[in-house]
């Protein structure tokens, strides 16, 4: 149980930067997530703080001990990989035990900690069987329990879900949700996957190439983007960007307008807003124009138009219809509108 | 009868197991002719008026009073001392594997693990001391171990084995590494293990089959070695296959021609045994997914 502070941790290969002037405090038993495209640094980052990977500058603080140049088994963490890396040798059994084994735990507290660990990750009926001899959701539990078995100052996963099939995601994501919360260990998560985020996190770092774009909870990097890329990679559908001028609380784009914007700035902006925040509407609409595209998705149909270069989409109720190329209109109402300048694409 | 190639035609069938038994036979037989001819006299297993003679042995019988004798194997073993060359080699290949494994393995993982562009270099350099016939290395080795006053000694024909042949092992051991995947030494270092102990307790263990394989060539290598104990050991010293090829004698010496024909006889029963311990491991270690996670 500890904190853990990764001080403008930078790391860089000859020319090539991974990770950029990495600076976040992670409070004792927090659920942080590191989500990011790939190639945005984000296992670098936890491949430095299990020491796996060496750190060009900066420092990281594990509690009150500057780990940097601490051996992974001396920073007292477990990890989950991707891939699993279990000892393919080794039964479910003895794969759990294995920390314990090469840490010194006295043996006789060995069988209490793995059925404990093995409980916890449902895998009471399978100790004696081999990795190869399990299913890809049976072996990455094997995973979580190895790293559970001891109780170290934090965990880290790395996107531990990406090999298994989309309802055994689900599933086990549920399961370590609840495993963090009785455990009450600071864990760090890497994924690409936005939902994974949004459902595991007390805090996410949005991360794009090497930087850290947003630090903040679910709710706040989905309501309130700190800028373009952001905007992007949050929720599904995307959020729908817009190029256009703001003039007077006055947003014009090529088929859109939108009033009772803020006043106090003007110029080149992208406006943005939720598929979900927008109504289809008969009269009076923001957007007024002939639509690209109608989905019907069950429980709501997706209408899109083709405004200047970018595809806008609006979520209508399950009955609506509408032909390609028809006219629809579209409210967007002014405070669910996000505003952010065209050229640093920050959020203004 | 439902496998398909069980429902071959007579003639296809016959044809396919004649191939086989005349492949049996044109491999085998010179090794059972030999095995043969070692029971016999010399007049008879290399007769100049009946190559019959080498298997129904008539100078065999007027000599000893049976068409087979023991007197190569006497010869051989008792009066020219074969079980020191037995020993010798013993000592020679057991030591050889064991320091070529050694080094092989922590080498190999080395440079299988390191992100280096030197150790693809390192591996070029190994590939092209492997190319070369190891014959034409000794004569630098020899002025050398003479002035030292190593030569002739068994610790040093190790050596040299070992230097011949660590190419080859590090070649071979680095690419079954390779096929390891990482997540597995980072796995045990996360879980507490320092590097050695990753190496020792989750990669050498999924390693036997390659360690296995690997040892076995090494073996192989040393047992059959001539050219290099040959040269760099001293009479008392040599081991079985230069020994044999002293008992055919020199332009000096007349040679013992049957000493040699029971000596080839007796190093070659070991490797028979030795293959039929370890090909079922052998096979199973090149085929089976020894590594799959």
């Amino acid at each position: 149980m500890a904190r853990l502070q990764l001080k403008n941790v930078n790391k860089r290969w000859g020319s090539f930067v991974g990770v950029d002037n990495f600076d976040l405090d992670i409070a004792d038993q927090e659920f942080l997530v590191l989500l990011g495209p790939s190639g945005c640094g984000k296992t670098t980052t936890m491949r430095m703080i299990a020491g796996l990977e060496e750190v060009s500058e900066g420092e990281i603080w594990l509690g009150d001990r500057m780990v940097n140049n601490l051996e992974p088994k001396d920073r007292d963490i477990s990890m989950v990989f991707q891939s699993y890396g279990l000892y393919p040798n080794l039964t479910v059994y003895e794969n759990i035990r294995f920390p314990l084994r090469v840490r010194l735990v006295p043996k006789e507290q060995h069988d209490e900690m793995v059925m404990r660990a093995a409980r916890m990750v449902e895998l009471e009926d399978f100790l004696d069987r081999r990795p190869a001899e399990l299913s890809g959701g049976q072996r990455q539990r094997v995973a979580l329990g190895r790293a559970i078995v001891r109780k170290p100052t934090v965990f880290l996963m790395d996107e531990p879900l990406s090999n298994l099939d989309a309802k055994l995601r689900v599933s086990t994501r549920a399961q370590i949700k609840n495993l963090q919360s009785k455990l009450k260990t600071t864990t760090v998560y890497v994924t690409h996957d936005q939902i994974e985020a949004m459902t595991l996190a007390d805090r996410v770092v949005v991360m794009n190439k090497g930087r850290i774009q947003q630090v903040g909870t679910p709710t706040e990097i989905y309501d309130t983007p700190a800028n373009v890329f952001v905007a992007s990679f949050i929720g599904s559908p995307a959020m729908n960007l817009v190029q256009g001028r703001l003039e007077k609380g006055v947003f014009q784009g090529q088929g859109i307008r939108v009033i009772g914007l803020r006043a106090d700035k003007s110029g080149n902006v992208t406006l943005g807003f939720r598929a979900e925040d927008a109504e289809i509407v008969k009269t009076d609409g923001n957007i007024s124009a002939p639509i690209y595209s109608i989905e019907l998705l069950g429980e709501a149909s997706m209408v899109t138009w083709r405004l200047g270069g970018a595809l806008v989409s609006v979520r209508a109720n399950k009955g609506f219809r509408a032909e390609i190329e028809d006219v629809v209109q579209a409210d967007i109402p002014a405070d669910a509108c996000h505003l952010f300048d065209t050229e640093t694409g920050e959020r203004l | 009868m439902s496998n398909p190639a069980e429902k071959r035609p007579l003639p296809l069938k016959a044809l396919a197991i004649s191939i086989v038994l005349i492949w049996i036979i044109i491999a085998a037989f010179p090794f059972l002719w030999t095995m043969w001819g070692s029971f016999k006299v010399e007049g008879d297993f290399f007769s100049r008026s009946d190559w019959m003679n080498a298997v129904t042995g008539p100078l065999t019988q007027e000599k000893h009073g049976s068409t087979f004798t023991m007197e190569g194997y006497e010869g051989a073993w008792i009066e020219r001392e074969f079980y020191r060359a037995v020993i010798n080699t013993a000592i020679v290949t057991v030591s050889v594997v064991a320091v070529s494994l050694t080094l092989g393995t922590l080498g190999g993982y080395a440079l299988a693990r390191s992100g280096y562009k030197y150790s693809f270099w390192l591996l070029m350099m190994a590939l092209v001391f492997r190319a070369m016939p190891g014959v034409t290395l000794i004569s630098g080795y020899m002025l050398p171990f003479f002035e030292l006053n190593i030569w002739g000694y068994l610790p040093t024909a190790i050596i040299v084995l070992v230097a011949m042949n660590q190419p080859f092992t590090l070649w071979m051991l680095h690419s079954f590494f390779k096929s390891i995947p990482r997540d597995l030494d980072e796995a045990a270092l996360v879980d507490g293990c320092s590097r050695f102990q990753a190496f020792r307790l989750a990669i050498i263990p999924v390693m036997w089959p390659g360690v296995i394989t690997t040892g076995l060539f090494s073996f192989l290598t040393a047992y059959n070695d001539f050219a290099v104990t040959s040269m760099l050991l001293s009479e008392q010293n040599l081991t079985m296959i230069p020994q044999i090829n002293s008992f055919l004698g020199s332009s000096q010496e007349e040679g013992k021609v049957m000493y040699a024909v029971a000596a080839v006889v007796s190093s070659i029963v070991p490797l028979f045994v030795f293959i039929m311990i370890f090909q079922r491991r052998l096979v199973s270690g090149l085929t089976a997914g020894a590594v799959k996670g």
